[in-house]
């Protein structure tokens, strides 16, 4: 019991048949700390969770979660985990506030009052069955039950999937107020943004294979994001073309597309020449660019070097 | 709380149907068994009506007296249908409904081995199959008295039993079924298909001599055909019936440790 760490995988691998779900894969997260688990969906992200979790056996390798194995001790395990599956369904038809009860009363030791304030502060209406709930709301209390017994391990699968941006910021608080008590956060996610507000580190995985863990501070200098810019009147490509960090630039009249790596102020300063209707910056998808840096660019980070090694 | 949580929980999702059943279930046994005297009258004529081979067929040795009355009308057919739909219906909602519609992956969290989580959810869902197999017994023992019914209570008792005897048998193996494949259709198919087989064989056995040895493979044989309604309790019988029951529901808790869930 006396590890500093939170989650150990050694060589967890799970075949489906012959489909692969995930093969060799190597893992540490250390107490306390907050890791994000990115991959395009697809990756084995859910897959790993789930082995974790005891909902699936392994194939081959080994995985220790707060120093107990998730099999045996999986009754003491689940009481110290706070789990959201990323495919949420919740059992039955009643009210929410009545299905957290029978969460609360079967992990034991949980305040009533915690799981109204956790409420609240998602700004959650605990009175309305949970079946006829939004998508949004139906995340919500995935969350509360989550975080409701205030668990050492937090496992969350895709935690801000259906929640509004104001929601996604309380969510972000939310985990950030669980580390500075000690609590380990473990999420997946297929968008790199938010991982990176919160985590301390990052696994990367890509067709069942773990192909990077980097410290988040690390990945700031890599955000690309796709730039998109109406203006009033038709503009060349030239003059965007020259600017540090933009790429791929295509013009079509007076709408310009561009990736861009690095900081905006360039392109801002540079499109402030000709009169501005809209400007779009979006993160692109992670499986477009993000990984692709790690699998076709230079600085492969620690992606070659075994994680656990 | 007296009760585990979890098989609190169960009951709660599934209280419209417990209810639903034991509504169905009395009420069924009430109006067979309360109208014993208004039948009598057209039973005597559609004995004569049918055929031998018919009577056999549907498990009715006379429909006449209140042991064949209670036999044709509630225990040989339309009493087993009901209770084994029931407890197969209750069982394929034990562990294959909530992995079939996601829900098993929040119950899991529930912090009790993969064991325990089986026995609970199999605890719950076999008391409402016990109590409404149990049902056509118990409203019996008003029912026979009330309209003076010439029959010893220990053999209707004895009937009754077998009933949920047969019901455990079932409800066992369709459990089993039900945590080995997590897969609600299977549980139906599987069992359903194996109850109607035996009840061919059961009733076959009786009818054909040379088919004499099939009734030892049916439940039904241990159940009816050593006829509890004329002679009482047969407690082997209703061991095996037990046994079957007991055993396919211990292979289902270890074979649903040993697999994947939810996949």
């Amino acid at each position: 019991m006396t590890t500093d760490l939170a989650v150990l995988a050694e060589d967890l691998t799970k075949f489906y048949g012959a489909h692969r779900g995930i093969e060799g894969l190597h893992l540490e997260v250390t107490t306390g700390e907050i890791m994000g688990f990115l991959g395009p969906n697809g990756a084995g992200k859910t897959t790993t969770i789930r082995l974790l979790l005891d909902f699936l056996r392994p194939t081959r390798g080994h995985a220790t979660v707060l120093g107990l194995d998730p099999r045996r001790d999986k009754a003491l395990l689940h009481r110290r985990i706070g789990y959201l599956p990323g495919e949420l369904t919740f059992p039955g038809r009643e009210r929410a506030a009545d299905l957290l009860r029978f969460f609360g009363d079967a992990r034991g030791g949980v305040s009533w009052s915690h799981v109204t304030d956790l409420a609240a502060r998602l700004n959650l209406d605990l009175s309305r069955p949970v079946h006829a709930m939004s998508k949004g709301n139906k995340q919500k209390v995935g969350l509360v039950q989550a975080f409701m017994h205030q668990p050492a391990l937090l496992v969350l699968d895709e935690p801000t999937s259906g929640l509004d941006p104001l929601m996604q910021q309380e969510f972000l608080a939310m985990v950030r107020e669980a580390r500075a008590a000690g609590q380990t956060v473990f999420m997946s996610s297929h968008v790199l943004a938010e991982v990176q507000e919160v985590a301390d580190r990052v696994a990367i995985v890509r067709d069942g294979r773990l192909a990077a863990v980097e410290r988040v501070e690390s990945l700031g200098r890599r955000a690309v994001r796709t730039v998109e810019i109406h203006f009033a009147d038709p503009v060349g490509p030239q003059e965007f073309a020259a600017l540090p960090g933009v790429k791929d630039v295509t013009v079509s009249g007076p709408v310009l597309k561009c990736t861009m790596d690095g900081r905006l102020d360039p392109l801002i300063k540079a499109a402030a020449r000709h009169e501005v209707i809209d400007l779009l910056s979006t993160e692109p998808d992670l499986e477009e660019t993000f990984l692709s840096f790690y699998y076709h660019a230079e600085g492969a980070g620690d992606a070659a070097a075994p994680a656990g090694a | 709380m007296l009760l585990p949580p979890l098989v609190h929980k169960s009951w709660r999702d599934d209280r419209r149907a417990i209810l639903g059943w034991a509504a169905g279930v009395t009420l069924f046994t009430l109006i067979y068994g309360g109208f014993y005297s208004q039948f009598k009258g057209a039973a005597e004529l559609k004995q004569q009506a049918l055929s031998k081979g018919m009577l056999d067929f549907f498990g009715v040795t006379d429909l006449v007296s209140p042991a064949g009355y209670l036999q044709a009308s509630i225990f040989s057919l339309l009493g087993p249908l009901l209770t084994l739909f029931c407890a197969i219906t209750l069982m394929a909602r034990t562990i294959p409904r909530p992995e079939e519609d996601g829900g098993m992956e929040l119950l899991l969290t529930v912090p009790l081995s993969r064991t325990r989580f089986a026995w609970q959810r199999l605890a719950a869902a076999g008391a409402v199959a016990t109590g409404v197999s149990a049902l056509p017994g118990i409203v019996l023992l008003i029912v026979v008295p009330v309209t003076g019914m010439d029959i010893a209570m220990s053999y209707v008792t004895a009937a009754s039993a077998g009933l949920v005897a047969l019901t455990w048998c079932f409800g066992g193996i369709a459990f089993l079924v039900g945590a080995v494949s997590g897969r609600r259709a299977t549980v139906l198919a599987v069992t359903g298909a194996l109850a109607a087989a035996t009840y061919m064989a059961h009733v076959i056995s009786g009818m054909a001599g040379g088919w004499h040895w099939l009734r030892w493979i049916s439940p039904f044989h241990y159940f009816i055909g050593t006829d509890p309604l004329h002679t009482g309790w047969h407690p082997a019988h209703l061991s095996a019936l037990v046994a079957v029951g007991v055993g396919t529901t211990i292979a289902g808790v270890i074979l649903f440790d040993r697999r994947d869930v939810g996949v």
